[in-house]
C-alpha cells in the first residue's frame, strides 16, 4: 500500500480551534528553558486507536470538545504561540489563540488499517504540521479525530517538543481524557514554570556531543533531511526479551546495544562509533511538569558496535552515562537561545520512554487497542525509541531511521533475533 | 414652514396634549416650546455643541476629541458661580412643582374664607343653591359618566414581568488572537487581515465575546442547519431561562413575537418556538425579519399595540441575532466591519397586560417612539445587504452612518422631549428660543438635560463609536453609560438583544431602585431610531443568575483606546 493510497482513505477534513475557556489575562509569558530550545526542531507525534464501541461512536465532536475548555484553563501554554524577545530568545506567549482540530473520516475499517502494511499508517491520522514560518501564527499542539468506518476512532495527537518532553505530552492528553470522563480537576495543578538554574552558575564546560548546532531556514522549525526517513515499530516479547538477556537486567541498554549492533552491521559504510542516550529526568508516570526533563549523555566507542558484543555494548552504556544537561545550558545560553540545535538524529539516538504513562488515555473507562508513539524532525543519523506496552513485560520499539535502512533492518532481526 | 412652527403645530394635534389643553393651558405652550426644532440645530454635528458643565468621573470615551468644552447657562455671566447651582435646583423644584405650590395660596385663602364667613353663612348658601334629589342624581349621573368614559379611555398598562438574556458557553469564546490567526488563514487578502486587525483594536470588545459553534470552523461552514442549530441554542435557552424565573406556562401565552434580522427560513422561528413548547394552536405569532438591530423596540412597540386589543393577555417577544449565515468572506471594506462587531446572544421578554402581574412585574412601559428615515436615499442605503463584486454577500456600513444616526436621533428626541422632560427643562428651552428668535440670535441654544428626566440609559452596544456619539449628543456622563461600553466588552454587538444585556448590567450592579425611570435607544438599518421609556415597579434584587452573574464583580474594566494585539 503506497503512502498516497493511505493519505487518500482519510478524507473530508475539517479545521477548527479549540480555545481556553477562561481568559488567560494580559501579558502572560511562558518561558523556555534551554533543553526546551535544544529540542525545538522535534514533534511528537501520538495516535490512539479506540474500537468500535456504543461509548466512542456516542461521543460527538461537541463531547469531545467541551473537556478541553476547562483542561485549557490549566493549560494554557499549549494554546500559546512562539515569539521571540529582543535578544532572538523565543517564549510562549499564552495569548489563548488555541490549539488546532481536525476531524475525517477513513473509508477503511479499523482493523484493515490496523492490519495493514506498517509504516506510513499513521502518518495521515495525525496532522504533520511543523512550527513556522509564520511562529507567531503556528499552533503548538494539533489533535485529529478520524472516524473509522464501521466505527471507531483514532485519535492523533500532534506534540511540538518545545513544550515538553513525551511524559509531559502524554500526562497532558491524559487530563484531557480526565476531563471528559468527568473525573475530578487535579488537586496539584500543572507545575508551568519552567526555568531551572542559569548556566551562568556551571563552571565551564566542553560542547555536549549529543547535541549538534545546525541552521535552519525561514523560521521553518524542521531539520531538513538529507533523505527521506520513515518509521517502523517492533514488539519485543517477553520470551525474545529472555533469549537476549539470558538473566541479566539491563533491559533498555541490551535493547539499545541490540539496535546499535544491528544497525551497525547493515550500514557498513559508516562506522556508528557515536550514539546518544536520553532518559527521563524524574519518575515520568508521576510528573505533573510542562518541561523538557531529559538526560542526555553520550556513548563513544573505539572501533565499529558490530566489533563489540552485546554485552560489552550494553555495559559501555551503562558505565558511560554521564549527565550532559550542563553543558547542554552552557551552549544554548552562550548564544541567548537563538541559534538552532538538534537533539535526536544528531547521532544514532536511543530514547528510554518506558516511563511514560502511555496507555492512559481513558475514554469513559475504554482503553486505546493500540498506540503508536513516534518523532518527527529527527536527524539523519536516526533514533529508537523505547516504549512501553500494555503488558509489562513486552517494550515496542519504535525506529525513526532512513527509509532504504529499514528493511534491512528487519531483516536482521528477523533472522538474528527473530523480533518482527 | 420653518422647523419651529411645525414644531408648534406637530405636538398640538396629539389628543393628550389637546385633552390637557383645556386645564393646563401654560403647558401646552411649553410642549409647543419644545418643538426641540432648536435641539435640531444644536445638537447637528458639523456645529460645535456646548454641553452643560456636569461632573464627569472617569470619562472611558475619546475625551480628546471633545476640545474646548464650555459650560452653558441661561446666563452667562454667572458661568462659574458656584451659586449657580443653588439657583437652578431652586428653580427646578418651583417650576416643576408650581401647580402644587400654587395650590397653597389658594387652600390658604379659601380656609381663611371660610373661617371668616363662619358656618352659618355656608349652610344659607347651600340652601339658596335649591338643590333637590334629582339635582344630585343628574349630578352624580353626569360624574360616574365622565369618570366611566375616562377611565375606559385611558390605554392598558403594559408591564414587563421579567425578561432573561442568553448566556454564551465557554465552549463559544472567541479571543483577539483567534480571531486574528483565523482572519489570516481564511483572507488571503493581506489588506482586508490588517484592516480587521484596526477594527479589532479599537473595537471596544473584550476577550470573551462569543461566536456560534460554525464560525470557530476554518473556514466557516454557514449552512442553514448550521444557523438552525445556532436559533436553537440561544432562543431556547433564554426561554428556559424565562420560564423558569416566572413560571410562565407555555400555554398561557397569547402573543408571541420573535425579530431576527438576517435569518430568516420557512418555516419561521416563532414556529419553531411553537413547535418546540407545544403553544396554543391559537397564538397570535409574529416573526419580523429584515428591521436590523432596533427591531427589539419594534416587537415591544407592537406587543404594546397588540396587548390593547386583546385584555388579559401575555405576550412572550424575543429578540435576537443569527451570526452563522452572514459571515463575509470577501474583501469589501465597508462589509468586514459585521464580522468584527457582530456576536451571538438573544433575549426573551415577557409582558402583561394583567392587573395581577402588576404586582410582581419589574417594569411598566411608559413610552415606544420610532423614528424612520427611511424616506432619505442616503438613510436607506446607510446599512445596506448586497453582493460585492466577487458575489459574496455582506452588509455594507456607509461612511456617513454616524451623522445618519445623529439625524435619526434629533428626531427621535424631538418627539421624546415634551414627554418625558420636566417643566423646568421645557420653559427654560421655551425661554432661550424665545430670546434667540426675537431679541438676540446669538444666544447660546439650550441642550434639555435628559439626566432629569431618566436615571438610567441603556443605549444599543452597535460599536464604540456609537456610543461616544450619544454620550457627546446627549452630554451624559461616564456611568451613564457604562452599561453600553460594559455589555460591548462583554458580549460584543448582539444587535437587537443588546439592550435587555445592557438593562441587565444595571440591575447586576444593584442599581435599579422602584419608581426609577429607563431610556433605551435602538439604531438600525432603514435607518431608524426607536427608544423607549419604562418605569421600574419594584426595587431589583441582584439576579444570581443570568449572563452577568460570574463576571459581574469584574466590572466595570477600564477599555483602552487601543488593544495592543
Amino acid at each position: 500500500m503506497g503512502v498516497e493510497q493511505e493519505k487518500s482513505a482519510v478524507y473530508g477534513h475539517m479545521f477548527s480551534t479549540v480555545v481556553p475557556g477562561d481568559v488567560t489575562g494580559e501579558a502572560v509569558v511562558h518561558e523556555l528553558a534551554d533543553m526546551d530550545l535544544v529540542t525545538k526542531l522535534h514533534y511528537l507525534r501520538a495516535v490512539y486507536y479506540f474500537s468500535q464501541s456504543e461509548v466512542v461512536d456516542g461521543l460527538a465532536i461537541t463531547d469531545l470538545k467541551r473537556p478541553m475548555f476547562p483542561w485549557l484553563n490549566v493549560l494554557y501554554p499549549l494554546a500559546g504561540r512562539i515569539r521571540r524577545a529582543e535578544a532572538g530568545r523565543p517564549f510562549i506567549k499564552c495569548n489563548d489563540c488555541g490549539l488546532r482540530i481536525v476531524e475525517a473520516s477513513c473509508s477503511k475499517t479499523l482493523e484493515e488499517w490496523l492490519d495493514a502494511e506498517d509504516d506510513p499508517r499513521w502518518g495521515s491520522l495525525v496532522p504533520e504540521k511543523i512550527l513556522g514560518p509564520e511562529l507567531p501564527f503556528s499552533p503548538l499542539v494539533y489533535i485529529q479525530f478520524t472516524r473509522f468506518k464501521c466505527g471507531g476512532m483514532a485519535i492523533g495527537y500532534s506534540w511540538s517538543h518545545v513544550l515538553g518532553d513525551a511524559a509531559s505530552a502524554t500526562n497532558c492528553i491524559n487530563l484531557w481524557g480526565d476531563f471528559l470522563n468527568g473525573n475530578d480537576p487535579p488537586t496539584k495543578p500543572f507545575q508551568l514554570s519552567n526555568m531551572q538554574n542559569t548556566a551562568q552558575d556551571y563552571a565551564p564546560q566542553k560542547a555536549p556531543a549529543s547535541v549538534k548546532q545546525v541552521e535552519i531556514a525561514n523560521d521553518c522549525w524542521l531539520f531538513p533531511n538529507a533523505c527521506k526517513m520513515a518509521t517502523h515499530s517492533f514488539k519485543v516479547t517477553e520470551t525474545e526479551l529472555d533469549k537476549v538477556q539470558k538473566g541479566q537486567k539491563l533491559q533498555f541498554e541490551l535493547i539499545a546495544a541490540l539496535f546499535w549492533l544491528c544497525l551497525s552491521r547493515i550500514q557498513s559504510g559508516k562506522e556508528l562509533k557515536l550514539a546518544t542516550i536520553c532518559r527521563h529526568g524524574t519518575q515520568a508516570k508521576c510528573s505533573d511538569m510542562l518541561s523538557n526533563n531529559i538526560r542526555t549523555s553520550t556513548v563513544k566507542l573505539d572501533s565499529s558496535a558490530a566489533s563489540v558484543g552485546l554485552f560489552r555494548l550494553a555495559n559501555l552504556i551503562v558505565e558511560q552515562d554521564m549527565d550532559e544537561l550542563e553543558s547542554v545550558e552552557q551552549l544554548v545560553d552562550r548564544n541567548s537561545g537563538k541559534p538552532d540545535f538538534l537533539l535526536y538524529g544528531a547521532n544514532l539516538t536511543f530514547v528510554d520512554m518506558r516511563g511514560i504513562n502511555l496507555f492512559g488515555l481513558e475514554l469513559k473507562g475504554q482503553k486505546p487497542v493500540k498506540v503508536d508513539l513516534s518523532i518527527d524532525g529527527v536527524g539523519d543519523e536516526g533514533a529508537v525509541l523505547v516504549l512501553p506496552c500494555p503488558q509489562r513485560s513486552d517494550v515496542t520499539v519504535m525506529v525513526i531511521l532512513p527509509e532504504d535502512q529499514i528493511p534491512k533492518l528487519r531483516r536482521v532481526l528477523d533472522s538474528e533475533f527473530g523480533i518482527a | 414652514m420653518d422647523a419651529a412652527t411645525l414644531g408648534l403645530v406637530a405636538p398640538l394635534l396629539r389628543w393628550p396634549s389637546a385633552f390637557m389643553l383645556c386645564f393646563f393651558p401654560t403647558n401646552a405652550i411649553n410642549i409647543a416650546a419644545v418643538s426641540v426644532a432648536s435641539i435640531v440645530t444644536s445638537l447637528n454635528p458639523r456645529q460645535r455643541s456646548r454641553p452643560r458643565r456636569t461632573p464627569s468621573l472617569n470619562c472611558t470615551c475619546s475625551s480628546s476629541r471633545q476640545a474646548g468644552r464650555m459650560p452653558t447657562a441661561p446666563l452667562p455671566q454667572f458661568s462659574s458661580s458656584v451659586k449657580l447651582k443653588y439657583v437652578k435646583l431652586g428653580y427646578q423644584y418651583l417650576v416643576n412643582n408650581f401647580l402644587s405650590l400654587l395650590l397653597l395660596p389658594v387652600m390658604a385663602a379659601v380656609s381663611l374664607e371660610l373661617v371668616h364667613r363662619g358656618p352659618g353663612e355656608m349652610v344659607e348658601l347651600w340652601e339658596s343653591l335649591r338643590v333637590d334629589l334629582i339635582h344630585v342624581l343628574c349630578y352624580l349621573f353626569a360624574i360616574v359618566f365622565v369618570s366611566t368614559v375616562y377611565f375606559m379611555s385611558r390605554p392598558r398598562p403594559v408591564y414587563l414581568v421579567d425578561y432573561a438574556c442568553f448566556k454564551p458557553p465557554a465552549t463559544c469564546r472567541v479571543p483577539f488572537s483567534t480571531f486574528m490567526e483565523h482572519a489570516r488563514l481564511i483572507y488571503p487578502n493581506e489588506k482586508s487581515v490588517r484592516f480587521q486587525m484596526r477594527i479589532l483594536e479599537r473595537s471596544g470588545l473584550g476577550e470573551e465575546t462569543c461566536l456560534p459553534p460554525a464560525n470557530h470552523y476554518l473556514p466557516p461552514k454557514p449552512t442553514m442547519e448550521a444557523s438552525r442549530d445556532e436559533a436553537q441554542l440561544v432562543i431556547f435557552s433564554a426561554i428556559d431561562d424565562l420560564v423558569r424565573k416566572t413560571g410562565l406556562k407555555p400555554k398561557d401565552i397569547d402573543i408571541l413575537i420573535v425579530n431576527c434580522s438576517l435569518f430568516s427560513p420557512t418555516p419561521s422561528l416563532s414556529a419553531m418556538i411553537i413547535n418546540k413548547y407545544k403553544l396554543r394552536s391559537n397564538i397570535r405569532s409574529f416573526n419580523l425579519s429584515g428591521m436590523g438591530c432596533s427591531a427589539g423596540l419594534i416587537s415591544i412597540d407592537l406587543a404594546r399595540d397588540l396587548l390593547q386589543a386583546h385584555p388579559s393577555s401575555k405576550a412572550l417577544v424575543i429578540s435576537t441575532e443569527i451570526i452563522t449565515p452572514n459571515f463575509y468572506p470577501g474583501n469589501e471594506r465597508a462589509m468586514l466591519l459585521p464580522n468584527c462587531l457582530f456576536r451571538m446572544g438573544a433575549a426573551a421578554i415577557l409582558l402583561s397586560n394583567r392587573r395581577r402581574d402588576a404586582r410582581r412585574a419589574k417594569y411598566r412601559l411608559v413610552h415606544v417612539l420610532r423614528t424612520h428615515k427611511g424616506a432619505e436615499d442616503r438613510a436607506y442605503r446607510c446599512v445596506y445587504q448586497e453582493e460585492d463584486s466577487e458575489g459574496n454577500s455582506g452588509i455594507n456600513l456607509s461612511k456617513d452612518l454616524m451623522s445618519i444616526a445623529g439625524d435619526a436621533l434629533k428626531s427621535n428626541i424631538t418627539t421624546l422631549g415634551p414627554l418625558v422632560l420636566p417643566m423646568s427643562e421645557q420653559l427654560l428651552f421655551f425661554l432661550t428660543l424665545v430670546v434667540r428668535k426675537v431679541i438676540n440670535p446669538k444666544w447660546k441654544p439650550y441642550i434639555p438635560d435628559f439626566k432629569q428626566a431618566f436615571e438610567h440609559f441603556c443605549i444599543h452596544a452597535g460599536g464604540r463609536a456609537v456610543i461616544d456619539e450619544l454620550q457627546k449628543n446627549l452630554d451624559l456622563s461616564a456611568e451613564h453609560v457604562e452599561a453600553s461600553r460594559m455589555t460591548l466588552h462583554r458580549f460584543g454587538n448582539t444587535s437587537s438583544s443588546s439592550l435587555w444585556y445592557e438593562l441587565n448590567y444595571i440591575e447586576s450592579k444593584g442599581r435599579m431602585r422602584r419608581g426609577d425611570r429607563l431610556w433605551q435607544i435602538a439604531f438600525g438599518s432603514g435607518f431608524k431610531c426607536n427608544s423607549a421609556v419604562w418605569k421600574c415597579m419594584r426595587t431589583v434584587k441582584t439576579p444570581v443568575d443570568g449572563p452577568w452573574a460570574n463576571c459581574i464583580h469584574r466590572y466595570p474594566v477600564h477599555i483602552p483606546e487601543v488593544v495592543k494585539l
